[in-house]
């Protein structure tokens, strides 16, 4: 579901609440990087880490938002996409970086798939209060 | 190519399974659990899955895949992973995934010519 009223560039926010918020985000972010000019390999590592990121927000904490910015300056393009939730928060952020690590008994491979596939990742987690996880990813355009 | 829902049809003794561009979490446990039942119900040997639709693969959709492999080859059955995207493939690579036993091909024509062979 859209936070803000979804215009033709102005929407900024999603909330997360349902299985199938995980497409939502998935499409927004893909029709958003596409129009900014990324190519087809980079559009396609980033929707595959927001649909990473959607899943552990629906699934370690139930319910929270997607929010973006994007940036143009001359000959450089970006995107900004934070995660946020008021879920039961990551105890030990190092460890759920790495590969294989999962309290779900899922594959444990999203967070660092995602810090593989995106150029910055960056986790802030209150234990028990919930967690942001922010990333962005750059590109040159002519 | 526009294709809201799965599709599963019985080719002789090969189901072809099409998957479409972005199939929701719910439609890829359908994926297995179609396969599965078809498998049963038809007496299949040979299942293909063709994700060239598909556009976006993440641990939850590898896992999946890797697991209906398993799965199906528990049946006696063989699968064939048929036409990934290659950016798709780039991406899950680097994200470390790959789809367990299945056997991959360029399209749907390849994967039927591996299954001819592997099971005549
Ligand atoms: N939004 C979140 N809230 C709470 N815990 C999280 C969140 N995202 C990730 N985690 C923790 O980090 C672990 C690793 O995440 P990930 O690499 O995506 O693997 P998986 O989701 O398969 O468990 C998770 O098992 C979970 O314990
Ligand atoms: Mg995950």
């Amino acid at each position: 579901m859209l936070v803000d009223k979804l215009t033709a560039q102005g929407a900024t926010g999603l909330s997360i609440t349902s299985e199938s918020d995980i497409v939502a985000c998935r499409k927004v972010i893909r029709d958003l990087t596409t129009q900014l000019g990324f190519g087809m390999t980079d559009v396609t590592r980033i929707v595959t880490s927001v649909s990473e990121l959607a899943r552990n927000v629906y699934v370690h904490a139930k319910v929270g938002e997607m929010r973006w910015n994007s940036m143009r300056s001359p000959g450089k393009i970006g995107i900004e996409i934070i995660f946020e939730d008021k879920g039961p928060g990551i105890a030990d952020i190092n460890q759920a970086l790495e590969p294989g690590f999962s309290t779900a008994k899922s594959m444990g491979m999203g967070l660092p798939g995602v810090k593989k596939l995106m150029d910055e990742l960056e986790i802030v987690s209150v234990d028990g209060k919930g967690t942001l996880v922010k990333v962005k990813k750059w590109a040159k355009v002519k | 190519m526009f294709l809201k829902t799965l599709s599963v049809v019985k080719i002789k003794n090969v189901l072809l399974v099409t998957v479409p561009d972005d199939p929701s979490d719910k439609m890829v446990y359908e994926l297995q659990e179609q396969v599965l039942r078809s498998l049963e119900k038809h007496r299949s040997t040979g299942v293909i899955l063709d994700i060239s639709l598909v556009n976006v693969m993440d641990s939850f959709f590898a896992r999946t895949i890797a697991e209906t492999t398993q799965m199906v080859s528990l049946m006696s059955g063989m699968t064939v992973v048929a036409g990934m995207q290659p950016n798709v493939a780039i991406t899950a690579t680097e994200l470390g995934l790959t789809l367990g036993t299945a056997f991959s091909a360029l399209d749907v024509d390849q994967a039927f010519e591996i299954l001819n062979k592997a099971l005549s």
